[in-house]
């Protein structure tokens, strides 16, 4: 008999894993966080890829973090700050400019500019969001009620839900089947008419998919990605000083003051699962170690098909697994500056470079972006999402030198013709050619480049295909039907075995809540 | 059929004689209602009509396959009593492929299978399963065919209770079938098919019909639920329901136009209905294009609910909140329909039984892969037809004959996609452009067609709102996308076939369930009113 070290063993310290142990540490468990690599956070880490620069590698922003999990970690006193992001800025091809920034009146002002009608609109349909996203928000704090179930919490929870839903008046809950249905590009056509609004509007609906604007389902992401709250202000983004690796390094903090042991560059290589439930893990270089809970913060497929033997999976897990659609079909490509990037529709300093640059000229520009990336190609002329992270926080780089973030769609993992290794440098050209169209002096302050492909996403962080949110955040896998069927309660088919990661509800984002939620229906399954 | 109404005033005026109109005026009649059905055409059908376009052929004009036609609007008014005779073509789609090969799926499973074979032995072993799940779900959704919609978020029990039905029947699958119809109802059809199937060929050939009517790519979410909806009633024929009409789609309007008379109704066509007379708020009558008036206690209208509110009521009458919400209605043009004369029957390579009972009895769709239907609506997208359309094709003279001149045939192809707004240009001028398009497209597949037209006639999006009255080509009334049905369809808070204006209805494809031959509007819309007590 193996000793029985730990309560719970969690694979992987992304911040979702890391949420799941600290609270599982804070209900008295003695916890485990493996990592393979050498740092911290997943897809939320902070890496001086250049000497002197500090990257937020891949994620760059953050809005949807629970309040809950920043209160009950305490995380504002281990080092995570969070600095608004005011503004977003669309450069136009023509040279003109969309600005739309905290100050109500400036944007209103900015938006009348293309159009007085929209400018008016604008208003309602932030507010119309707003309230919206307050009464689907609580969806993001409960387990998926499985409405296959005769129990009685899975009826009283369809029955909460439907109340809340129903609750709502008929204009908002018809507004909300149409979120939940339109693609944002008709979604946005029955409030505006200005290309670079809707463009810009439309792009937070195809952040992480492989969906265009025209793409029925977009909307619904166009509501994800409203249901932000910083400090307590719905729907603005932040970034956090230090970049998003400090969210990752608060977690961790907060999780060893709470007696949480973490082990980096401690690859797991396996699950052991003895008589239907798993004991521990073994580590690459051979190590066992022992505990009464596995919990994976690792995505179905890395979980299920490559640290546990086939074998002993129920052939219907193993069939929805294989189910579950992954498409990434995004890139990155982070620059180091050696001076400050000129916009040339509003060139000099400003509170824009403080906030983020988004390449989204029209909805039309987007879906060209997305047709090139259905038949397996990278988009010529990419979306593009910039901050330049250095502009809000300068201890990201070195004075009067700037670090650049560019979130790029499209990027198909499955590329037509060839593999990312080669297209690698063509897709860094692709973006950097693309911005410096609206920025020209950029190619001439570049002093490195790093190109993240969706491979690359995969290798470095295990994200299979380099999708950001562990799946497709598409209606047929979420809620009770994330990841699948009979996993959607963070639950699996082995005992003892649980996900915690974003393949879970509510899925994708910097939010914590599938690592909160999980510890939760952990321990209540506790036994003594 | 008249030319004039017999009298001033009916107990009930239905404005169009779509095969809609014609349900609704039938059963009306037949609960004893004193009915009066207004056709602008010269003949009944609408777009499910058989008419001459060429001396000595006949083509059904619109709609080619009546397979969703509710059997049991057939029974209640014994349809095949007055002339509605059916033929099941063995062969349900023949997919030629651009290498000489072919596919060809027969209404006989087994036969479906041994052709699948021949292109992925996995997929033929999966084939049988696929159509049991298919049909299963289909199944579910033909019991929402024929009850209103609740008019959601209030909670109306009596409005629910109809409902229990369908709830039950989705609970009755079991909870992996349940699951899987909820996971399949948001889906693509591309996505749906990649978790069954591997063969192109295959799957293209099943999930066309998940566009059926729409403006939508196959990659888009909404075509799997299309392509179910495609499948209510195929029974063991499973993936696609088709059934056509002996003598063609018209003789089933005709039939419904008889039953309709048997009972007591009358029907006018060549007669236009310019306007909707209100009293208040009140439907009291309509105004006829010669100015006449006709009084009537209820107004059931089958044409398009743009077209009934702006164009016949009138915005002015209309509150402005309804009013932006019939604006906004979706309406796309997703097709063009072409109609060409051959002088022989064409050739397709890999059609080995070319005659009656043969490979091309059913559809011929040219749609080699999903891929290639998915560039087809890129093109639509931004507003240029399909440059490689998908083609849509039926040969109705196989089964019947008298449709053209003795060893003459008619082909009648549905062109998908030609959208209603073109970036460049106006469609009386591209009209000749489409018809190039189409044919290329065809010969590339059936060598030779090209020598065999003697005539071709070609329905643009224009056409079917100038001729068919369907606004901006949308053939459906309005997209069947999963936000433009049940309670949304086709404004929310009007999904049970009611207007704002009193004594006013609706019954055409603009309401639930939507579009296709099916009836169900019709017959969902008289029961509302036979349900009402008129005052």
């Amino acid at each position: 008999m193996m000793p029985v070290e730990y309560d719970a063993i969690v694979i992987g310290g992304g911040h979702n894993g890391l949420v799941n142990a600290a609270y599982l540490a804070r209900a008295g468990k003695k916890t485990l966080v493996l990592e393979r690599r050498h740092i911290l956070g997943g897809a939320s880490v902070t890496e001086e890829i250049f000497p002197g620069f500090k990257f937020s590698v891949f994620s760059y922003v953050v809005s949807l973090f629970r309040p809950e999990i920043i209160r009950d970690l305490n995380l504002t006193q281990h080092g995570l700050m969070i600095l608004p992001l005011e503004s977003t800025l669309a450069p136009l091809p023509d040279g003109d400019y969309l600005y739309r920034g905290a100050d109500h009146y400036e944007s209103y002002r900015n938006i009348a500019r293309f159009s007085p009608r929209d400018a008016d609109a604008y208003e309602d349909y932030s507010r119309s969001m707003y309230f919206m996203a307050k009464a689907v928000k609580y969806v993001l704090g409960i387990i998926p009620p499985d409405p296959a179930s005769l129990h009685l919490n899975d009826l009283s929870g369809l029955a909460r839900m439907a109340r809340q839903f129903l609750n709502l008046d008929g204009d908002q809950f018809y507004t909300l089947v149409r979120l939940m249905t339109m693609s944002s590009a008709d979604f946005l056509e029955r409030w505006f008419e200005s290309e670079p609004l809707m463009g810009t509007l439309s792009a937070s609906g195809i952040i992480g998919t492989f969906l265009g604007p025209r793409s029925p389902g977009s909307a619904y992401v166009l509501l994800h990605h409203y249901m932000g709250e910083i400090d307590g202000v719905f729907r603005a983004w932040g970034f956090a000083k230090g970049g998003t690796g400090a969210i990752a390094g608060a977690i961790a903090s907060s999780a060893r003051a709470l007696g949480v042991d973490i082990r980096t560059n401690a690859a797991v290589s396996k699950i052991i699962v003895q008589n239907g439930q798993s004991v521990g893990v073994a580590l690459e270089n051979g190590d066992e170690i022992y505990a009464r809970v596995v919990v994976s913060s690792l995505d179905p497929q890395q979980t299920f098909l490559k640290l546990i033997d086939p074998a002993l999976l129920p052939d219907e897990l193993v069939a929805s697994v294989r189910k579950y659609i992954y498409r990434g079909s995004s890139g990155k490509v982070n620059l180091a500056l050696d001076a400050p990037p000129e916009l040339a529709c509003l060139p000099g300093p400003g509170p824009h470079l403080r906030g983020a640059i988004s390449i989204s000229p029209s909805v039309d520009y987007i879906e060209r972006a997305y047709d090139d990336a259905k038949y397996g190609d990278f988009s010529r002329r990419p979306y593009i999402d910039v901050i330049v992270p250095s502009m809000i926080d300068p201890d990201m780089a070195p004075p009067g030198k700037h670090v650049m973030s560019c979130f790029v769609q499209y990027a198909p993992y499955h590329l037509r013709d060839g593999n990312w290794d080669d297209q690698r440098e063509a897709f860094g050209e692709a973006v950097v050619d693309t911005l410096a169209e609206y920025i020209p002096n950029l190619k001439d302050i570049i002093l490195h480049r790093q190109v993240l492909t969706p491979l690359d996403i995969e290798r470095t962080t295990g994200l299979t295909e380099g999708n950001i949110f562990q799946g497709e955040l598409s209606l047929s896998q979420l809620f009770f039907l994330r990841p699948a069927p009979g996993l959607a309660k963070y639950r699996t088919p082995i005992r003892k075995t649980y996900l915690c990661g974003s393949s879970t509800h509510p899925g994708g984002g910097i939010t914590g809540a599938p690592g909160r939620l999980a510890a939760l229906e952990i321990l209540k399954d506790w036994q003594p | 059929m008249t030319n004039a109404p017999g009298h001033k005033s009916y107990e009930v005026i239905v404005i169009g004689a779509g095969h809609n109109g014609l349900v609704t005026a039938a059963y009306l009649a037949k609960a004893g209602k004193q009915v009066l059905v207004i056709e602008r055409r010269p003949h009944v059908g609408g777009a499910a009509s058989t008419e001459e376009v060429f001396q000595g052929y006949k083509a059904n004009t619109g709609a080619t396959d009546a397979g969703l036609f509710l059997p049991r609007i057939v029974s209640d008014l014994d349809l095949e009593s007055h002339g509605l005779g059916w033929v099941e073509s063995p062969a349900l789609v023949f997919a030629p492929q651009l290498d000489g090969n072919s596919l060809t799926l027969w209404r006989d499973p087994n036969r479906s299978v041994a052709e699948i074979a021949g292109f992925s032995k996995t997929d033929a072993d999966r084939y049988p399963a696929f159509l049991r799940l298919v049909s299963r779900l289909a199944e579910v959704l033909s019991l929402m065919l024929t009850v209103s919609p609740p008019s959601l978020p209030e909670i109306r029990v009596g409005e629910l209770l109809p409902w229990l039905r369908t709830a039950l029947k989705l609970k009755s699958l079991g909870e992996h079938d349940m699951m899987e119809f909820l996971r399949f109802l948001p889906m693509s059809v591309a996505d749906f098919l990649d978790e069954w199937f591997e063969s192109r060929a295959l799957k293209a050939a099943i999930g066309s019909s998940g566009v059926t009517g729409s403006f939508l790519g196959p990659r888009s979410s909404g075509t799997a639920l299309m392509l179910l909806y495609q499948a209510i009633h195929a029974g063991k024929a499973g993936f696609r329901s088709s059934r056509f009409v002996q003598g063609g789609i018209g003789r089933l309007s005709q039939a419904l136009a008889e039953v309709a008379i048997q009972h007591g109704a009358e029907i006018c066509t060549g007669l236009e209905v310019s306007e909707i007379i209100l009293d208040g708020n009140n439907a009291s009558g309509v105004r006829l294009g010669n100015g006449e008036r006709i009084d009537a206690r209820a107004v059931v209208s089958s044409v398009d609910p743009q077209r009934t509110f702006f164009g016949l009521v009138g915005a002015p009458h209309l509150e402005v909140r309804f009013v932006r919400e019939v604006k906004n209605i979706r309406l796309h043009s997703s097709l063009a329909r072409v109609h060409l004369a051959l002088s022989g029957l064409p050739s397709f390579p890999g059609a080995s039984q070319a005659g009656p009972g043969g490979n091309l009895s059913g559809h011929i769709l040219i749609c080699p892969d999903l891929d290639y239907l998915e560039r087809a609506f890129d093109d639509a997208k931004y507003g240029r037809f399909s440059s490689r359309p998908l083609l849509d094709i039926v040969i109705p003279t196989l089964s019947d004959p008298a449709l053209a001149p003795p060893g003459k045939h008619i082909l009648s192809i549905d062109a998908y996609y030609a959208p209603y707004a073109l970036q460049e240009g106006g469609w009386d001028e591209k009209r000749g452009e489409l018809l190039d398009v189409v044919l290329q497209t065809l010969a590339a597949y059936s060598p030779g067609i090209t020598n065999l037209i003697t005539n071709t006639q070609v329905i643009t999006p224009l056409d079917l709102e100038r001729e068919y009255g369907l606004t901006r080509g949308d053939i459906y009334q309005g997209q069947m996308g999963l936000d433009q049905i049940l309670m949304m369809r086709p404004v929310p808070g009007y999904g049970r076939y009611r207007a704002p204006v009193k004594n006013l209805f609706l019954c055409g494809a603009g309401t639930h369930p939507g579009g296709g031959v099916t009836g169900a509007p019709g017959y969902n819309a008289a029961r509302e009113i036979m349900d009402l007590r008129t005052d």
